[in-house]
């Protein structure tokens, strides 16, 4: 079976994980991965702090090994290669540049000492390093110290150290991570930028949601140890496929489906912020599934308005509101209110979550 | 309060300390200063640098013998260099081998840490019986060698065991990613970043072995050491040429130490490159 | 059969994950770098040490000894008051230039790494701990001899103050000396582990207690004693081993008057009496043993270093 997928997808995907597992003594941090990374794609990885994110990419770059399951490249196994074969790329979080090298010599690193096919030719190793530096805006930064630079020019160092050696794929764990809010998304669209011109597959480890959305042609959620969604970032927001994928969106409400009234009495029903209206508690329009809650306080944020419920249950519920369409009533704090919403715009999952 | 009134008294306190720990040393360094005639004793009977003629062969026949120094300097400079390389590389093997966390790695560790516990007069006697049974013949070179690596190795480990406690593994998995093979990523990234430990290390094994004798003493052989050919002078009379001889070997070791805050000095620039890294 | 035996060995390497399969690689090149360090100590730390034991049961002749069993060398040496005096003497210095060291030492590591804020300061003093430390062992031996001796420093400041007419006899080649010279020389590893675990404490952990009224006694006892205990035992631990294995400071500055264990072993060597000295290495090995086996019972000097 694993063949025929081979022979269907062979051309299009670069990266291919099934059922990756891996534990530390007791703890599974992976438990069974399945992860598809399609060619030329910025795919971007979603997890919560913790969630095996970066364990993923070690066992990807061959740092660690899966207790169970297959890595592959171009439908190459590699996983038990040493990870110097592998011909992956990693950009850390701590850019981990060598210390003790310039700039260009950063840079030359993989081309002048790697095990398969290392360049001899000086003047090529220079002319291949300065395009590097110019790929990712440092032209003539090469003869500076890497303590002598800033950290976003680090990363642009530690970027153009990896894309330099041509890898198959470019693994980045949580690369903005170290950077300044102002910094983070101009590289944002420098990273989306350059990768396009090199065509080559970047996967991208992030704990922001917005990060993954804005960065990501595809978006994957790893929750629990597994893969809980892979899907375009529109998709996934608007049509998460379970609890676990929407709770990290950060824009659903999830709950119980026995709290509403005029629903499916079971599962878990998740309703975007965007999309839930209030009204006084017996004035909900025929037809809207509608549940009570008690408004605990609100939040301004500039062009859209934050309200907080408590349902029955205890389950806190979101509400935005944009400034500029507002429809909800006035609100008193530790007043009841019924919330509503349109039938099609509830997401219904069975199963715990 | 109390501690307010603390504060002077433990400087005073401290400042006594050093007089102790110092005093000694300056006592003796006047002496060597002694005239030809004194004794090792005050009063000084003129100033004069006889001794240290005295002590380089310059002073013509006098009615103390020369300290053997010459041949016995070479051999313990010899010595402490052997000592300083192999006990460095196995220090630098184990600690790099302690980063992996293996089973029996308790054991290991207290196996290499006994080796700077047990006394030298211990070791010393052990080897000289080993190679009495054996036939082997002792020599500074051999048995003597052997023992101070014993002394000195323990001392390099943990060295490089502190500077691998705070090396970022990281820069080690960037160059295997980048297609660098273990091999050349040890020699081209771990090693010049852990040089200046490299450095530490090798200068406590020279400093240690050179001032050695405990575990040379029954297994030298018939060629001293200088320590040796110190330690000989113990049982005899004492003349202001030992203490001569013991400010040239205290400014040697300065300059030992000189040197190496020297070629660390060229290294801290790297050092502080690499701290910047961190601080962003 | 054969089919069955066959199979047999290669399941485990076919099952084994790639997880399994890089931790045995790794295990395997940990163990091949140590090992060169580990069959260096056992050939030439543990193997000697052997022989001390085993040799101590040989037999003396006059001028060799042969490898016939006997306990004559034990015997000989438990018979023997001069040699039960001299595993008294050894316990009885080491015990006291034990305390004298923890007594010196703890204030001044309390001023260099707790009392001394500035850094620059901090270090500079420790180093000056430390200069003593690279020069030559020896040579900070002998500079006792010009100090105490009859005609010695402190005897000729004594008589030019008027305090004592005579100078003090007791001061060189005696215990006395012995006892000052070791105290000096081992100060500094005392001093180095206690400096090292004060600096450790967080200094708002201090100003909190005093913020709350509790006197610098207090402070302590209930803070300062228990967080610098560590470092004690670490410059304890180094201390009675140096001490324990001592002969040079005794044969300098006794006068032959103090004979500790080591002085005996390298006298009964002088005179190639193997056997015997082979004795005396074991009951200090024992003595050594029982002393870093009750110090690592109080402290783990694996997580201190």
């Amino acid at each position: 079976m694993f063949a025929c997928e081979k022979s269907i997808n062979g051309e299009t995907d670069v990266l291919t994980l099934s059922r990756v597992t891996r534990r530390y003594g007791a703890n599974t941090a992976l438990d069974g991965v399945d992860l598809v990374v399609p060619d030329n794609t910025y795919m971007a990885l979603l997890g919560a702090s913790g969630a095996g994110k970066t364990t993923l990419l070690r066992l990807i770059a061959g740092f660690e090994e899966p207790d169970q399951g297959e890595i592959a490249i171009h439908g190459e196994r590699i996983d038990g290669q040493p990870p110097h074969l592998r011909d992956i790329g990693f950009v850390f979080q701590n850019f981990a540049l060598f210390p003790h090298l310039t700039v260009a010599q950063n840079v030359e690193f993989g081309l002048r000492h790697r095990a398969r096919a290392p360049i001899t030719d000086d003047a090529e190793i220079r002319a291949r390093a300065e395009a590097a530096l110019e790929l990712v805006g440092l032209a003539g930064f090469g003869h500076r110290g890497v303590g002598a630079i800033s950290g976003g020019q680090r990363q642009r160092v530690a970027l153009a150290r990896t894309l330099v050696c041509e890898p198959r794929i470019v693994l980045l764990d949580e690369p903005l991570g170290a950077l300044d809010a102002n910094l983070r998304a101009r590289m944002c669209d420098e990273l989306r930028a350059i990768r396009e011109r090199l065509k080559v597959s970047f996967l991208h480890v992030t704990g922001s949601e917005t990060e993954a959305l804005t960065m990501g042609d595809e978006v994957a959620v790893l929750a629990g140890g597994r893969i809980v969604q892979s899907d375009a970032p529109e998709m996934l927001f608007t049509a998460p496929r379970n609890a676990a994928a929407a709770r990290h969106l950060n824009a659903w409400n999830i709950f119980p489906a026995g709290l509403c009234a005029g629903g499916a009495a079971q599962g878990e029903i998740a309703v975007r912020f965007d999309q839930i209206d209030v009204s006084p508690p017996g004035a909900v329009p025929d037809g809207r599934p509608h549940l009570a809650a008690q408004y605990l306080t609100g939040e301004f944020n500039g062009p859209t308005a934050l309200s907080f419920f408590r349902a029955e249950d205890g389950t806190l519920l979101q509400v935005v509101d944009h400034l500029s369409t507002p429809r909800l009533p006035e609100l008193t704090e530790g007043a009841r209110y019924d919330l509503h919403f349109a039938p099609d715009a509830a997401r219904q999952f069975h199963g715990a979550a | 309060m109390q501690s307010r009134a603390l504060r002077p008294v433990l400087a005073t306190y401290t400042a006594l300390f050093l007089l102790f720990l110092y005093g000694p040393m300056i006592v003796l360094a006047i002496l060597s200063f002694q005239g030809p005639e004194g004794g090792p004793q005050f009063p000084i009977q003129e100033w004069s640098v006889y001794w240290y003629k005295h002590l380089l062969g310059f002073a013509g026949t006098s009615r103390v013998s020369q300290l053997p120094v010459g041949d016995s300097l070479l051999r313990s400079i010899a010595l402490a260099f052997m000592t300083t390389v192999v006990s460095t590389v196995l220090g630098v093997m184990s600690a790099e081998a302690f980063r992996t966390r293996f089973k029996g790695s308790g054991p290991a560790f207290y196996l290499i840490i006994l080796g700077m516990m047990v006394p030298g007069v211990l070791v010393g006697l052990g080897m000289a019986l080993l190679s009495n049974t054996l036939g082997l013949s002792r020599a500074w070179w051999s048995t003597s060698f052997v023992l101070h690596v014993v002394y000195t190795y323990p001392f390099a480990f943990l060295v490089m065991l502190a500077i691998f406690n705070r090396f970022d593994r990281s820069v080690e998995e960037a160059s295997l990613s980048l297609g660098v093979s273990p091999a050349q990523t040890f020699r081209r990234v771990t090693f010049p970043i852990i040089f200046p430990g490299v450095l530490s290390a090798m200068l406590f094994s020279f400093t240690l072995s050179y001032d050695e004798f405990a575990r040379t003493l029954f297994t030298a052989g018939r060629a001293l050491t200088l320590p040796l050919a110190i330690y000989g002078t113990f049982s005899v009379e004492i003349h202001p040429n030992i203490f001569a001889f013991g400010v040239l070997t205290t400014l040697f070791s300065f300059t030992l130490l000189v040197v190496y805050g020297l070629l660390m000095k060229r290294f801290t620039a790297r050092a502080a490159r690499f701290h910047g890294q961190e601080e962003s | 059969m054969t089919a069955l035996s066959t199979e047999t060995p290669s399941r485990p390497a076919a099952a084994a994950s790639p997880a399994a399969l890089r931790a045995r690689k790794d295990r395997n090149r940990a163990l091949a770098l140590l090992s060169p360090g580990l069959i260096w100590m056992a050939l030439f730390m543990v193997l000697p040490m052997c022989m001390v034991v085993y040799v101590s049961f040989w037999t003396q002749t006059t001028f060799s000894v042969e490898p016939s069993l006997t306990t004559a060398s034990w015997q000989r040496f438990l018979g023997s008051s001069t040699y039960l005096a001299a595993i008294g003497t050894t316990l009885r210095i080491w015990a006291i230039v034990l305390v004298a060291t923890v007594a010196i030492g703890y204030p001044v590591a309390l001023f260099i790494g707790l009392f001394v804020r500035n850094k620059t300061v901090q270090t500079a003093l420790l180093v000056a701990c430390v200069i003593p430390f690279w020069t030559s062992f020896l040579i900070r031996v002998i500079a006792w001899r010009p100090m105490l001796g009859t005609e010695g420093a402190i005897n000729m400041i004594l008589m030019k103050l008027g305090i004592i007419s005579h100078p003090l006899e007791f001061l060189l080649f005696s215990e006395f000396s012995v006892l000052v010279g070791m105290t000096q020389i081992y100060c500094v590893f005392m001093v180095g582990p206690i400096t090292f675990m004060l600096g450790r404490i967080e200094p708002s952990v201090i100003e909190a207690a005093r913020d709350l009224g509790a006197s610098f006694g207090t402070i302590f006892r209930r803070i300062i004693l228990p967080l610098s205990l560590p470092g004690v035992m670490v410059g304890a631990i180094f201390v009675s081993v140096m001490v324990l294995g001592e002969f040079a400071t005794a044969a300098s500055l006794s006068g032959r008057k103090v004979n500790l264990l080591g002085n005996i072993i390298v006298s009964q060597v002088g005179s190639l009496k193997w056997a015997f000295a082979a004795v005396a290495g074991v009951v200090l090995t024992v003595i050594i043993t029982a002393v870093i086996a009750l110090a690592l019972r109080l402290v783990d000097l694996r997580k201190e270093m």
